[in-house]
């Protein structure tokens, strides 16, 4: 759905996208990952047909950003960074314009608006003000402008940012949805949302691809596979050969006094089974701790530069402990 | 020309839903109704040459101009650099809409409010033709030459508004290069010589075609310099904006 060949973008002598190349296949939820300054924001200009690459080529639903730019522009739904809109319009003023200019046929402008309305849930405000909207509204409403025209593709930059964590659960619920009907480019740093929503992470830095994969994947592929600890006691040197033989797991390694590490493929979470065995034989239970060794990590090793960097990046976090 | 259309009613929403536009429009008013007052009682004085008050009230006095100046930038200053500003420009051009029809759209908005900001005058008309009879001529050909000056200086505001994302600046731009371009006609003055530098002068002398359009007298010339020079700028300022949103 969305091909990108060797796509450069240079501001004045810097290079802020760097050859890059990917392809998004139809339906995809793609998460667009990257430390500020990154490229993300560039990237999504140029498949929007909003800048023009200096090199390299963008093809969206069959059309050439070099030589149908406009006829691009129908084909994908657009909600930029911070959504900006118009404060001293009216919801429904608002995404009749949007219709109107987004070449909307015109008998197709009612029945557009009734279904962007009901899919972001904006029965409510639709005839309030903008300007007077909450945050997590004006969001909702930004990607009502941004489907109004229901284009195939949808690219979001950062679209939780500044919400509460209501709304941001709301609005990621409402992507997700998106995304059993569109192709969807969203680019984010909150990680938890990339391994929420998305079905492929593709991480950049100085405007060049650094990881591609699914969540699950550049997990184990670059920090290992996710693992347990338990505690179990009155197992009576038991527990390490039943605990290998539950489905999923792949090591079992005492990690002290009726403690063990249990390393378990990424695609399973056999805390549960770990519970019933315990029940079953009669053990006692005294933790089950999954060590996430998170997306995060992935993130914080590709895109951590020299030290020359400046301080803004987040230090790497400790391997982040859910409990159960 | 429907994305076109679009554009000019978002404007006109955005200009009436700001206290802004109310208090242009009075003081606009409160302004105009003076002068008129002054024009009138000033010819009701025994011994004034004859003269039509509405000739005067067609860029007869410098009140005119005085107000034209300050009130173009004011419609103006918001057009691009809000955008800019607000970033609701990346929206609008990832729309299938070209940087000429965003342009087309936000002049023609502006030139919208400048022709509602004069219609109540209209009063003054129907007020002298109870009183005594005008001659209409000359009174169409005067809303004419308002029109094309409005033109021609929405035009440079406009393309002030594309340079910048302050819309203070983007006022204070207008103001300066709609003020040149009125003062680079009355230099005529000061050229003596009949030289060709005289005549280039009074070919761009706007007060005078204003006096020209306030008597009755339609000029192709006057006509061709204001368009031409209103959409010279109209056209930068869409080559302003794609440039704008390249870096």
């Amino acid at each position: 759905m969305i091909e990108v060949e060797h796509l450069s973008k240079t501001f004045v002598d810097t290079p802020v996208v760097d050859d890059l190349s990917f392809f998004v296949p139809e339906g995809q939820v793609l998460g667009f990952l990257g430390p500020n300054g990154a490229g993300k924001t560039t990237t999504m200009r140029m498949i929007t047909a909003f800048l023009r690459p200096t090199r390299g080529r963008v093809v969206v639903a069959g059309i050439d950003l070099d030589s149908d730019p406009v006829g691009l522009r129908r084909q994908v739904g657009y909600l930029p960074e911070n959504v900006p809109l118009y404060p001293e319009m009216r919801v429904d003023e608002y995404l009749r314009f949007r219709a109107d200019i987004e070449d909307v046929p015109r008998p197709q402008v009612r029945e557009n608006m009734e279904y962007v309305i009901e899919r972001c849930m904006l029965a409510d405000v639709r005839r309030q003000v903008i300007g007077t909207l909450s945050k997590g509204y004006r969001q909702r409403v930004g990607l009502a402008g941004a489907l109004v025209h229901r284009p195939p593709v949808l690219i979001l930059d950062e679209p939780t940012v500044g919400l509460d964590p209501n709304q941001i659960i709301k609005v990621r619920e409402l992507i997700a949805e998106l995304g059993r009907d569109h192709t969807v480019v969203l680019s984010t740093h909150i990680l938890p949302e990339v391994e929420q929503v998305c079905e492929r992470v593709l991480i950049i830095d100085h405007g060049a691809i650094v990881a591609d994969g699914t969540p699950a994947d550049l997990q184990t592929r670059l920090v290992g596979n996710p693992a347990l600890r338990v505690e179990l006691s009155g197992t009576n040197g038991q527990a390490q050969e039943a605990l290998a033989a539950l489905p999923g797991v792949l090591q079992v390694t005492p990690a002290g006094a009726d403690l063990y590490r249990i390393e378990h493929q990424a695609d399973t979470d056999p805390r549960e089974s770990v519970f019933h065995l315990a029940v079953e034989r009669g053990w006692v239970l005294t933790e089950l701790v999954a060590e996430r060794a998170s997306l995060e990590d992935v993130f914080v090793r590709l895109t951590t530069r020299d030290a020359a960097a400046p301080a803004d990046r987040p230090t790497a976090p400790e391997p982040v402990a859910e409990e159960v | 020309m429907r994305k076109v259309l679009a554009i000019v009613r978002r404007e006109l929403i955005a200009y009436f839903s700001s206290p802004l536009a109310y208090m242009v429009m009075t003081a606009f008013l409160l302004m105009q109704g003076y002068i008129f007052y002054l024009i009138v009682s000033f010819l009701n004085q025994p011994g004034t040459q004859a003269m039509t008050p509405l000739r005067l009230f067609f860029g007869g006095t410098i009140f005119f101009w005085l107000f034209l100046l300050f009130v173009v930038p004011v419609i103006t200053m918001r057009l691009i650099a809000e955008e800019l500003r607000s970033g609701t420009l990346e929206p609008l051009l990832t729309a299938p809409v070209t940087e000429g029809q965003v342009i087309a759209g936000k002049f023609l908005a502006a030139l919208g409010f400048y022709v509602i900001l004069w219609l109540p005058t209209i009063v003054y008309v129907l007020i002298l033709k109870s009183h005594s009879a005008i001659d209409l001529g000359p009174v169409a050909a005067g809303y004419l030459g308002i029109l094309l000056l409005g033109f021609l200086f929405l035009g440079v505001g406009t393309f002030a508004s594309t340079l910048t994302n302050n819309q203070l600046i983007a006022a204070i731009l207008a103001f300066a290069a709609t003020v040149a371009l009125f003062s680079v006609g009355l230099l005529e003055q000061l050229v003596v010589s009949s030289s060709f530098f005289k005549s280039a002068l009074s070919y761009m002398n706007l007060w005078t075609q204003m006096d020209d359009f306030a008597r009755g007298i339609v000029d192709t010339r006057h006509i061709v310099y204001q368009l031409s020079v209103g959409l010279l700028f109209l056209y930068l300022a869409t080559k302003s904006l794609e440039w704008k949103k390249g870096r």
